[in-house]
């Protein structure tokens, strides 16, 4: 079997167990079920597969590309779900994966393969590259999510009368403990996937720093994770300012990665 | 057959409820009674504030003697509780049993007091002998579909009553309260409710006491906490994150200016205003300072009202798994009672079997050992081959509850 036939059997598996987790989140106010979590393993198996199968047909680490970006970024994401559902069992957090995984699968199904082979992508660095960078990103994004949970629930906790969110969203302060606990390990993967990072440019170009808008994007990041840092243990800045920081810092990254992209394509375009 | 006789919340009012209730240490000489006057086999009696219920098993109809026996024992004329009383058999009280275990019958639905109860009183039942193995089914089943109910859907969930919902939010805001200090304004019997239970589960307690500090003093003591006067309101109130206000003053005892103060010394870590009082002790601006949730009297009623609304919609998945723990629990009673019949129509073929035995030994002579066991072998094999396929149809039949084929059988073989 190709790749493409065990990324379509993953979207099923995510498929079935992201609408199990919906249907149960809206009917009986628990988000995550055996059923959709045994989904989305199974899902994740095949998910494996894929990838290492495409590993196999490209000769190199299928992160390249619209496809193979979003079927890697999926994969990463499940993993980093299922290692926060293992260690904090917040069932809401898979309000927040299950949707961005389904779209990012369901892209890679619809997008054809990009026949681009570089001899420079057959490096070793480009994995663990990858997944450092995957994680230092992933858990902006768990912080960033831990922040909107925290903000929804002290809103129903404000307006004094609990909807649907209230059973759902877990404590304030789980929320919290978890969006700081998240930066901290942030921190150090993208530290590292910088370091690896440059590295790797280095073993290319012999330099360390080339300009490339994910660089920037990356020293941005990087930028905000200190800054969260300090102001939660230095300035004891917890709560609704972490969860504020932690959006807001999600929110620049997002930003500037989409600007270092497409400025450059756009600019490329125009001549 | 199963029966219940009882009464409960809907159908008596109290001054009923508490004339027939059994105490404690009545129940063992109430199950003899019961059983000898009423001719169960097995019994179990029930006897809550919101329930009296008599659950027996007999083999011919028993309510009737069962509702005399509720009168004479307490010494009531019958006509006086017959009205109250409702008196189920066979499917109808089994489902009852199965409800009432699982809370859905219930004055507040989905309790988890009244499981405890039950399994205290079949506890009781086997202790004065009177449990068989009918009502013992009963009680696996029973117990087994009601947490499953439990733990299917959300029917105990969330917190129904006022100083419930104070604990449960306080678990909203802080994850756990081990380690937490609440503070208790005022010594009141519904503020002190809610300060043990988060005592109970690891919150530090302090009390303020104003002109009865003794009183504040006493109960501090009690919550294994300490008092303070009021005046030191602002510096408790940076220390604590709960504060539990139900005095019975007729004005506003904290101000916003208090909480603004102890908010600013918090560094804007949460903290959660209970203000059970009326008239309210705590200024309604308060809550609109940042980190702070302030819940009055009225908005705890809410939340509980809100929470019951969910549990209501919960009941029904609920009734769905004790519907399917029924039939099953019918089933098997079912395919119980088919047991004798069996065991009966294999006695009789193996009293033929033996008797033509006999008949041919006699016409045979002396057989060798090798010639009685074949003998033996051949006969059994035939019967058992015989029977095998009427019983496991039998069985089938009954466990659909088409037990009528059981008359048809005994005339058959002439049981």
């Amino acid at each position: 079997m190709g790749s493409r036939a065990y990324l379509l059997i993953t979207l099923v598996f995510y498929a079935a167990g992201a609408l199990h987790a919906l249907l149960h989140a809206l009917l009986r106010r628990s988000a995550l079920t055996t059923v959709s979590l045994i989904a989305t393993l199974l899902g994740f198996a095949f998910h494996t597969a894929a990838l290492s199968q495409r590993w196999t047909e490209a000769g190199h680490f299928p992160a390249v590309g619209l496809r193979d970006g979003a079927c890697f970024l999926g994969w990463a994401i499940v993993l980093v779900f299922l290692l926060v559902h293992v260690t904090t069992r917040v069932e809401a957090a898979s309000l927040f994966a299950y949707p961005f995984v389904f779209g990012l699968v369901f892209v890679a199904n619809l997008t054809p393969d990009t026949g681009r082979a570089d001899p420079v992508l057959r490096s070793l660095y480009l994995p663990v590259h990858l997944l450092l960078a995957v994680f230092g990103y992933g858990a902006l994004f768990a912080a960033f999510s831990m922040g909107v949970l925290y903000l929804f629930q002290e809103r129903e906790l404000l307006t004094r009368s609990p909807r649907r969110f209230y059973y759902l969203i877990p404590s304030l302060e789980r929320s919290d403990t978890i969006g700081g606990r998240s930066v901290l390990g942030g921190f150090g993967f993208l530290t590292l996937a910088i370091v690896t990072g440059f590295l790797w440019n280095h073993s290319l170009h012999g330099r360390y720093w080339t300009g490339d808008p994910k660089e920037w994007t990356a020293l941005v990041a990087w930028g905000i994770y200190v800054g969260i840092l300090v102001a939660r243990w230095r300035w004891g800045w917890g709560g609704r300012r972490a969860a504020w920081l932690a959006i807001a810092g999600f929110a620049v990254v997002v930003f500037t990665f989409g600007w270092a992209t497409l400025v450059p394509a756009v600019a490329v375009a125009a001549r | 057959m199963i029966v219940v006789v009882g009464v409960n919340h809907e159908t008596a009012p109290v001054a009923v409820r508490e004339a027939l209730a059994f105490p404690k240490h009545e129940l063992g000489q109430a199950l003899e009674r019961v059983r000898k006057d009423a001719g169960l086999g097995e019994a179990m009696i029930l006897s809550t504030c919101n329930r009296v219920e008599v659950y027996g098993r007999s083999e011919k109809p028993a309510v009737r003697s069962v509702a005399e026996f509720l009168a004479r024992y307490h010494g009531r004329p019958p006509q006086e509780i017959e009205k109250h009383l409702y008196c189920l058999e066979g499917e109808t009280a089994v489902r009852h049993a199965f409800r009432v275990a699982a809370s859905l019958d219930s004055m507040v639905l989905g309790e988890s007091q009244i499981l405890g109860q039950v399994r205290g009183a079949y506890e009781a039942a086997e202790r004065a002998g009177s449990l068989g193995s009918v009502l013992n089914g009963l009680r696996a089943r029973s117990i087994a579909a009601a947490k499953r109910a439990r733990s299917e859907t959300a029917i105990g969930r969330n917190a129904v009553s006022v100083s419930h919902v104070a604990v449960e939010l306080a678990n909203k805001i802080f994850g756990q309260l081990h380690g937490r200090c609440v503070l208790l304004v005022g010594a009141g019997k519904m503020s002190e409710l809610a300060a043990r239970q988060m005592v109970r589960r690891g919150a530090r307690a302090s009390v303020l006491g104003g002109r009865t500090f003794d009183k504040a003093e006493e109960l501090a003591a009690s919550l294994g906490g300490r008092a303070a006067p009021f005046e030191a309101l602002r510096a408790e109130l940076a220390r604590a994150d709960v504060v539990i206000s139900g005095t019975g003053a007729p004005g506003v005892v904290v101000l916003r200016e208090d909480v603004e103060a102890a908010q600013e010394a918090r560094h804007g870590r949460p903290l959660f205003l209970i203000d059970i009082a009326v008239p309210r002790d705590i200024a309604e601006d308060a809550g609109r300072v940042k980190g702070v949730f302030l819940y009055d009297i009225d908005d705890l009623q809410k939340v509980a009202t809100a929470n019951l609304r969910e549990r209501k919609k919960e009941s029904t998945a609920a009734e769905a798994i004790v519907e399917h723990e029924v039939r099953e629990f019918l089933e098997w009673r079912r395919s119980l009672e088919i047991v004798p019949l069996v065991v009966e129509l294999r006695r009789r073929a193996d009293e033929i079997r033996r008797a033509e035995i006999d008949k041919a030994r006699h016409r045979l002579g002396p057989l060798t050992p090798e010639q009685e066991s074949a003998l033996e072998a051949a006969t059994s094999a035939i019967v058992n081959k015989l029977l095998h396929a009427p019983t496991v149809r039998l069985k089938e039949l009954a466990g659909h509850g088409q037990a009528d084929h059981v008359g048809l059988v005994r005339r058959l073989f002439d049981l």
